[in-house]
């Protein structure tokens, strides 16, 4: 899980390095950096791996827009499972944090 | 011929028929805009996202267009397309405050994302941004669900059953649906919309609590995970 945050980390996912690069790459700034991470990603993964990471960081590029731009708050199931692991990678510290804060202080 | 058929990398026939049909379905009038109103709201955000280095102009994106937006409406676009970690409750604010209602503004939020949802994974794959349509006539329907309202986020949503009743089963149908899918409710086309592209794309929201599910073949669900984990981590999404 620390490499979510820190892609230097071992994921211990196959292919993970070149997973993280690619997720980083696809929706960053450097457009060579995503051509390499695209050919090292199909290297690593075979080819029908370009299409399936592209559609999941395409997903969550969605997702990640519908949650910070309509403020809602992670439900609250999700909050009390999720408590040790977002205070070891330090996602309480996401500014979007606020949303679920400020209606379950408690739970963070 | 398909949508993807200049792609090097084979696309699933569900992802080229949902983007397919999602981009045209853009042509028509929508809920609170009219289509070319929805249109000019799509090249708004690819002209952001061409500023920011995040996209790359080609020729052939489609026809220009002559609306133009108000200005509250073009500052949340270009903020929400290009940096979603520090979109704010002033963001939504400054929206409202420039007069743009509830309902426009979920609509918008709704065309932004699913937009940056596909053209991030046609750069992804290595292919030019697929071209907007031409705008087809008609007016916006002006639906909204009477059951919405404010529940914890900062727009009103439609209840989950039992509280949202017969709406909520029409719209959601059975079953608890969490706010990520809740959040454009307002807009019921904008909810089926952004569903369709998460089934094609993530997986089966029927299959979201197997945990070995595999929806994309050659990619396990723990590679699924990390890459959807790192793209929210980038963009500071809590939820």
């Amino acid at each position: 899980m620390a490499a979510l945050i820190d892609p230097s980390r071992d994921s211990g996912v196959p292919g993970g390095k070149q997973i993280l690069a690619f997720a980083d790459a696809a929706i960053g700034p450097d457009r060579p950096a995503l051509d390499r991470a695209r050919a090292d990603l199909a290297g690593a993964l075979g080819p029908k791996a370009v299409p399936a990471a592209s559609a999941i960081a395409a997903t969550f590029t969605k997702n990640d827009r519908l949650a910070n731009g309509t403020g809602i708050p992670s439900e609250l199931p999700m909050l009390k499972n999720s408590k040790d692991i977002r205070a070891e990678l330090g996602i309480n510290d996401f500014r979007t944090s606020v949303y679920s804060r400020t209606h379950y202080p408690d739970e963070m | 011929m398909t949508l993807y058929a200049d792609s090097e990398y084979p696309v699933r026939a569900e992802i080229d028929r949902a983007h397919a049909a999602q981009l045209d379905h853009l042509a028509d009038p929508g809920t609170w805009g009219d289509a070319a109103q929805r249109l000019a709201v799509a090249r708004e955000v690819r002209e952001a996202c061409y500023e920011a280095g995040v996209q790359e102009k080609h020729d052939g994106a489609g026809p220009d267009s002559d609306v133009e937006l108000p200005e509250a409406a073009r500052e949340m676009i270009r903020h929400l397309a290009v940096s979603p970690r520090d979109f704010n409750q002033q963001s939504y604010e400054s929206a409202r405050s420039g007069g743009l209602s509830d309902e426009e503004y979920v609509e918008i939020v709704g065309i932004v994302s699913r937009l940056t949802c596909m053209d991030v994974f046609a750069r992804g794959i290595g292919v030019p941004l697929r071209p907007l349509p031409a705008a087809r006539g008609g007016k916006a329907s002006g639906v909204r669900p009477g059951v919405a309202r404010k529940e914890l986020a900062w727009v009103p949503t439609v209840p989950n059953l039992p509280e949202g009743g017969e709406e909520a089963r029409a719209i959601f149908g059975e079953g608890y649906r969490p706010y990520i899918l809740r959040s454009l409710s307002l807009v019921p086309d904008e909810f089926r919309q952004s569903v369709e592209l998460e089934e094609a794309q993530y997986l089966p929201m029927k299959n979201i609590m197997i945990k070995d599910y595999q929806h994309h073949e050659g990619f396990s669900r723990s590679q699924v995970e990390l890459i959807a984990g790192r793209v929210s981590a980038v963009n500071e999404c809590f939820y």
